[in-house]
């Protein structure tokens, strides 16, 4: 008999018809009666205080309804580091004074969106222009100017992991490398720009729909910034159109409309362009690494130390915990007898930067994972095999940080190995790049100081067998209704179709803290399969007080089929025994209740995934173009859920990050982003994807819902070093800046024939 | 086996007892009384931060260490 009758089978996504016949709502689709269009005005400074702001041309324009500035709010700092006030520095519409270019400055509302943005032009806002400064090293000098009062030389978090004697273990190695490593930003790219529709109404009810990887984030946040209870906003984010972390902050769309909403009780919806996308949002973090490695010639390693530098542009958000979370997971997936890490985020004149799926962990590894290559080359290593000898394992101990219940790194070697064996001697200009990466399966941080529980889930049966699931997991285009309604469908002993997911609302879901760290699967998951077992015992109770079996005999429900375990073909209908079960309870429908908070499970992440890419590339000498030829993913994931689901998040992980690999420049000049549209900025387009195998290393994880953990973030990570190990191997030369831009390998090229001149004559 | 440091500034424990874990709780920490205490001792907060930021090893955490441990002997019980 299968062990599962719904996990890790072909199920379609519970929303895909919706989705595919355009019947979906998503925020940009939202339309209420009355609804006003807004439009923001922005900074086109990185630095200046804002002395004065005349809107009263602005407000003669026919159609305009109203405008607000900074001086219509209450000025809150705010941020999502509740628990750290000196974290909390950003006033969406400043009082005083903007910190990059494209900051808004003040809101319009008008009868159509072409009105509100004519009036843009007519706001006039006098400036004292301040000296700026955009990159982190020269920040912290002496004569940069002050950015945030308070924060000397623009320093604004510090983040430190050692354990073990860093000297000592040092002192051991036979080997020392040290690097140096630059890492860029990254757009968020969401199909669905930033977005929300905002309607207050006299009563004092504020309601938002809001495009948001976390209503009860949102809720919280506009609570403290608007001056409301949390139980007078209701977010409704019933459809989202992608997050990769960027969504789960207050945005300028949220706080621009909501402010106008309550000034003017009517509804106003504000959709940002992909250009505002580009600059007024945030973007994944820029970081300087400073990498120094200690190794035994056998390959054995002894002791790293990192110093890195992080480009926080003007607000905190949630780089903070990238900046721990890069030095935390440059350490993986290996064991260090030392390791010491110094993270320092400084503030600029830029975009803001933050959260991005990987969560700084795909700049950790871009520089990890290359350094390795090049020290297995150094010694004349076999580089997987010096990867498996100092790899995690199950069962160990990361020192004061997290506990490895489960891990499969050694089988993805395995794999990997198989298929370069297999692909036999590689042409010219070609050949394959591996990294190694781990990841957490759900963040353990509460910096928003949340009283509920990480995940709750309700789960109710009708008359008729079907039911109902509320979550407050947040489904963004990742799946996670569909994986949560597996799990329900199978704890309950249903099928599929029995299960109606209801997610994305504050005012009938339950607290949950979003789509972020990689926390649905294995959080929601938890809390959906207690509440199903939890209804599932209440009609277990029925069944056992009418069946007049022995006691010792064991019920069971599977394919809504109700039996005993050990007479599987006598048994009847799940309907019959839910209609019985609801007349036995005075007519009410059975409740079953589920929560997630994790305890004793350290610091990050009660569980890890493990993953190993590898990634054939073809590189034109003459041009430097590179090109990926194919590629091959062996991801461990504990049990996988949702088969379909898992295959396209691995795939969708794979073109974002390689894309941050060689792709996805953002260059700025003087503050300003020079290719803030879809023309200049690449993505990886459909011709450019090689085919993305996925290698499925099943293992169980204990903390799981059903031994199941993370998968589609954690291989952000690998792909990017993969690409530059590619590079290595097939010119043997060194890419230690990411994106990888063509120039950069004609140059390298260049200098190392130049080398290799030198050392002839 | 001697007594395990304490912060001088707010009496917190350092996480082994050591005083190179005290001055990491310091720098850590960063608040204005804890950069307060280590400008009272003559260094600039600033500057060593970005010292242990810009150099590699530990000589920062190492210095401001010197200077608890001695500073540890004056502390009430």
């Amino acid at each position: 008999m299968k062990k599962y009758s719904v996990i890790n089978t072909h199920v379609h996504n519970v929303d895909g018809i919706a989705k595919v016949t355009g019947r979906a709502i998503y925020t940009f689709d939202v339309k209420l009666p009355g609804m006003l269009y807004g439009k923001i005005l922005r900074s086109p400074h990185p630095h200046a205080k804002i002395l004065d702001i005349d809107y009263g041309k602005a407000l003669d324009l026919p159609g305009v309804i109203g405008v607000v500035t900074g001086k219509d709010t209450l000025g809150v700092k705010q941020g999502i580091w509740r628990r750290y006030q000196d974290l909390c520095d950003e006033q969406i519409l400043p009082v005083d004074k903007v910190r990059y270019i494209g900051e808004p400055v003040a809101a319009v509302a008008a009868m159509t969106e072409e009105i509100a943005e004519q009036a843009l032009d007519l706001i006039d806002v006098q400036y004292e222009v301040l000296p700026a400064v955009y990159e982190p090293l020269d920040a912290i000098k002496k004569e940069a100017p002050e950015i945030h009062e308070g924060f000397e030389r623009n320093i604004n978090v510090t983040r430190h992991i050692e354990w073990g004697d860093v000297e000592g273990a040092f002192d051991e190695a036979e080997y020392i490398r040290e690097d140096w490593f630059k890492c860029g930003g990254q757009a968020h790219m969401c199909m669905e720009t930033r977005a929300a529709v905002s309607s207050y109404t006299p009563d004092g009810k504020l309601t938002v729909y809001h495009s948001s990887q976390s209503p009860y984030y949102m809720r919280g946040l506009l609570a403290g910034v608007l001056g409301l209870k949390e139980s007078s906003i209701r977010v409704i984010s019933h459809y989202v159109g992608g997050g990769f972390g960027g969504k789960f902050e207050l945005d300028g769309a949220i706080f621009c409309s909501a402010v106008l909403s309550m000034k003017l009780c009517r509804p106003v919806k504000i959709v940002f362009t992909r250009e505002e996308d580009f600059i007024a949002t945030k973007r994944r973090t820029p970081m300087s690494y400073y990498v120094r490695t200690g190794v035994k010639k056998d390959g054995t390693f002894c002791a790293r130390e990192a110093k890195v530098f992080t480009n926080g542009g003007a607000y905190t958000g949630m780089g903070a915990t990238a900046l721990y979370l890069t030095g935390f997971f440059h350490s993986f997936p290996y064991r260090w007898k030392g390791y010491r890490y110094d993270g320092y985020r400084v503030y600029t004149n830029t975009l803001p930067s933050t959260s991005m799926r990987g969560f700084g962990a795909p700049q950790a590894m871009w520089c990890s994972e290359q350094q390795i290559e090049w020290i297995a080359a150094d010694l004349g290593l076999d580089s997987i095999e010096m990867r498996r000898k100092n790899a995690h394992y199950s069962g160990y101990e990361v020192p004061d940080q997290a506990s490895i219940a489960s891990c499969g790194i050694d089988q993805c070697f395995d794999v990997v190995q198989k298929w370069i064996k297999e692909k036999g001697k590689l042409p010219e200009n070609r050949a394959i790049g591996l990294s190694a990466a781990g990841f957490m399966s759900g963040g353990i941080f509460n910096w928003f100081d949340s009283p509920y529980s990480f995940s709750s889930a309700v789960v109710t049966i009708n008359y008729d067998g079907t039911v109902e699931l509320h979550v407050g997991a947040q489904d963004i285009g990742q799946g996670s209704n569909t994986t949560l309604a597996i799990i329900c469908a199978e704890a309950l002993g249903v099928k599929i179709e029995d299960i109606k997911v209801h997610s994305g609302d504050t005012d009938h879901c339950p607290a949950d803290l979003g789509a972020w760290g990689s926390r649905q699967t294995l959080m929601a998951g938890n809390a959906v399969k207690m509440a199903a077992e939890d209804a599932k015992k209440q009609l277990l109770e029925v069944a056992y007080a009418q069946s007049g079996f022995n006691i010792v005999y064991d019920l069971d429900i599977k394919n809504r089929w109700v039996h005993a375990l050990a007479r599987p073909e006598r048994g009847y209908d799940y309907a019959e025994l839910v209609k019985k079960a609801i007349r036995g309870k005075d007519g009410q429908r059975i409740v079953g209740r589920g929560y997630y908070t994790p305890h004793r499970k350290g610091m990050i992440s009660p569980a890890y995934s493990y993953m190993m890419q590898a990634v054939e590339v073809e590189i034109d000498k003459d041009t430097g173009k590179i090109k990926l030829i194919d590629s091959l993913t062996a991801h461990d994931c504990g049990q996988p859920i949702n088969h379909l689901g898992l295959i396209g998040q691995l795939e969708g992980a794979f073109s974002m990050a390689a894309g941050y690999g060689y792709l996805e420049y953002m260059p700025y000049e003087d503050g300003k982003l020079m290719n803030p549209n879809l023309v200049d900025y690449k993505v990886m387009r459909a011709t450019e994807m090689p085919e993305v195998p996925v290698a499925e290393i099943d293992t169980y994880e204990p903390e799981g819902p059903y031994g199941a953990k993370e998968a589609g973030e954690g291989l952000t990570n690998p792909t990017a070093a993969a690409i530059g190990n590619a590079i290595f191997h097939a010119l043997g030369v060194q890419m230690k800046e990411c994106p990888i831009k063509p120039e950069m390998i004609v140059n390298a090229l260049n200098e190392k024939e130049a080398k290799e001149k030198e050392g002839k004559e | 086996m001697s007594e395990p440091v304490k912060c001088p500034v707010c009496g917190k424990k350092a996480k082994t007892g050591s005083a190179i874990d005290c001055a990491r709780h310091m720098f850590g920490t960063g608040d204005k009384p804890h950069r307060a205490w280590v400008e009272a001792q003559g260094l600039s907060f600033i500057d060593l931060l970005l010292e242990q930021a810009t150099t590699p090893g530990n000589r920062s955490y190492v210095v401001l260490a010197e200077i608890i441990e001695k500073t540890q002997e004056r502390l009430p019980e």
